[in-house]
């Protein structure tokens, strides 16, 4: 009797070890379909939007920081006497680069007008193109990384990150550059601000090449 | 009296199996490196996708040399590009009381789950080359700057195959974030000319083989194509292997990534029009140094590191070999 009485008693001792161990380590995992909808919703949800993130950062953070770039007229100055200083005082990088960006704003007075950019005088008594406006196609990643105002590391990953370069330049060349092609007739006065990226200071520094997200008449 | 005995086997059998399968599913706290004694070097683990690439090797090679001249001892585990074989090293190395890893994943989103478990068991993680789509897993990323890089490949590409006719594109690993950075960058330009047209575009999964076989299916089919743009230099030397034995290697303009010496020395000899140099060396050193300040106690790490690509073409490519440019790293 006492001996059966034990058997019960391991029997039950398993049983429940082996709930238990169920409990905490399941076979499989049962989702409801409503469940799995909301999931599903979740991450279509969390799909990164270039379009809506641009227009809210072109004007909340873009327009806005034209009061943060180098003055044209002291950067032309700067680099013309000493590109390496220049550098040091207002260029940026990104990363592990021998390249770096500029993010600038001032008044020239244009004095050539070609397919794909304009030529601008910056200096007052000056007729040498100083300054190039950028006004063809635009590539690259020289206004999401020219202002400092963008982080990689805010993005989970680097697609989405360069959807907003994609985006920026489409941006540009829809609504910037038709304006700055209308008024940049040679001898005109041209209020800018846009981002330089220098990959080789033997071509790239002189004429400085911007790519302007603000064009407007003085 | 048996009866007794066996039932005393039993519960004993049942509390050892409790407890092995408690033990088992206890989370790894122990510090990192613990297990080696105080006079022994801390070891690294180098998890790499795939060794059967020489680019690979080299960051592979590079980043257990780095990891090595910092005090360190240093394996390579190499994943064959298999994400489960990825898992297993991750087993082996959390196990085992390493360091840190230095970490080429497999898969942008699959390899997360390891590093994760790698995190859990305080070992740090640094990427290196390929990202994971988060940014809360891995100590650092050190990763080429694959969109820009193919931008300035897709400029050379219209600038010497024109602003018309017909091309094909090789993609890499279709799971890699750097295919589609890649094709991005590249499509980012040349979409914008619209008599360029892409009459074929196949996975050849970044190797050099599966290259040669798709390329030799694209020619048949597309007998009339002026360039290929290849998303690594592995695939582009099995474009042209595929383009010399169909008679089309001088018509038909091949463009790579990644920067290998012997895409390089093809580029000077005008049989590669250009290429992407990605520094593979410099990403490996990065990551190892990161690695050693962080396990000297400086967690004050960026957690991505763009490493900029440079194009490397007929003009300027005297000045690059060993994977990378002098003075650059």
């Amino acid at each position: 009797m006492i001996l059966r009485q034990r058997k019960w008693i391991i029997r039950f001792v398993f049983v429940v070890g082996a709930l238990v161990l169920l409990y905490r380590l399941p076979l499989f995992h049962i989702v409801s379909l409503e469940d799995a909808n909301k999931a599903n919703a979740k991450a279509t949800a969390a799909k990164f939007d270039p379009v809506k993130f641009v227009n809210t950062f072109w004007d909340s953070e873009l327009l806005p920081s034209k009061s943060a770039a180098v003055d044209a007229a002291t950067l032309v100055a700067k680099v013309k006497a000493d590109p390496a200083k220049a550098r040091q005082q207002h260029g940026r990088q990104v990363g592990l680069s021998q390249s770096y960006f500029y993010h600038v704003t001032g008044v020239g007075r244009v004095v050539s007008v070609e397919k794909n950019f304009i030529g601008l005088a910056i200096s007052p008594d000056s007729e040498m193109t100083e300054v190039i406006l950028e006004a063809g196609i635009l590539f690259g990643n020289t206004v999401r990384d020219g202002t400092g105002l963008l982080d990689v590391n805010d993005f989970n990953n680097t697609q989405d990150f360069n959807a907003i370069s994609t985006e920026l330049n489409r941006r540009i060349e829809a609504n910037v550059l038709p304006t700055l092609r209308e008024i940049a007739t040679v001898g005109a006065e041209v209020r800018f601000t846009g981002c330089v990226q220098v990959n080789d200071e033997d071509s790239d520094l002189q004429p400085l090449k911007v790519v302007p997200f603000i064009v407007e008449a003085k | 009296m048996s009866s007794c005995n066996q039932s005393k086997r039993l519960a004993t059998l049942f509390v050892c199996a409790l407890a092995l399968v408690i033990s088992g599913c206890r989370s790894e706290t122990k510090p990192s490196g613990s297990s080696a004694g105080l006079d022994e070097p801390k070891r690294v683990a180098v998890i790499v996708s795939t060794l059967n690439n020489p680019w690979f090797v080299v960051l592979a090679e590079s980043a257990r040399d780095s990891a090595i001249e910092l005090g360190y001892d240093a394996v390579i585990f190499d994943s064959q590009n298999d994400p489960s074989k990825e898992t297993a090293h991750f087993d082996n190395v959390i196990a085992s009381g390493y360091s840190a890893v230095l970490f080429n994943p497999t898969d942008a989103d699959g390899s997360i789950a390891n590093v994760r478990r790698a995190k859990e068991a305080d070992l740090p993680v640094f990427c290196m080359d390929r990202e994971i789509n988060t940014t809360d897993a891995a100590v650092s990323q050190i990763l080429s700057d694959n969109y820009s890089g193919c931008v300035a490949i897709g400029q050379h590409f219209v600038k010497e195959v024109g602003e018309s006719g017909n091309y094909a594109e090789l993609l890499g690993l279709v799971g890699d974030n750097n295919t589609p950075n890649r094709s991005d960058g590249f499509h980012s330009v040349v979409d914008r000319y619209p008599d360029l047209k892409m009459v074929a575009q196949q996975s050849a999964d970044f190797d050099r083989a599966k290259a040669l076989e798709v390329m030799e299916a694209i020619l048949q089919a597309n007998p009339d194509i002026k360039a290929v743009f290849c998303g690594n230099d592995a695939m582009a030397m099995g474009a042209y292997q595929a383009l010399l034995a169909a008679g089309k290697a001088e018509q038909v303009k091949i463009f790579g990534f990644d920067g290998a010496d012997d895409v390089v020395a093809m580029i000077q000899e005008g049989k590669i029009v250009a290429t992407g140099m990605q520094f593979p060396k410099l990403m490996a050193k990065t990551a190892a140094e990161y690695a050693d300040k962080y396990l000297n106690g400086d967690h004050d790490l960026s957690q991505k590191v763009p490493v900029a690509v440079e194009l490397v073409h007929q003009g300027n490519a005297s000045k690059y070999g060993d994977f990378g440019q002098a003075g650059s790293e």
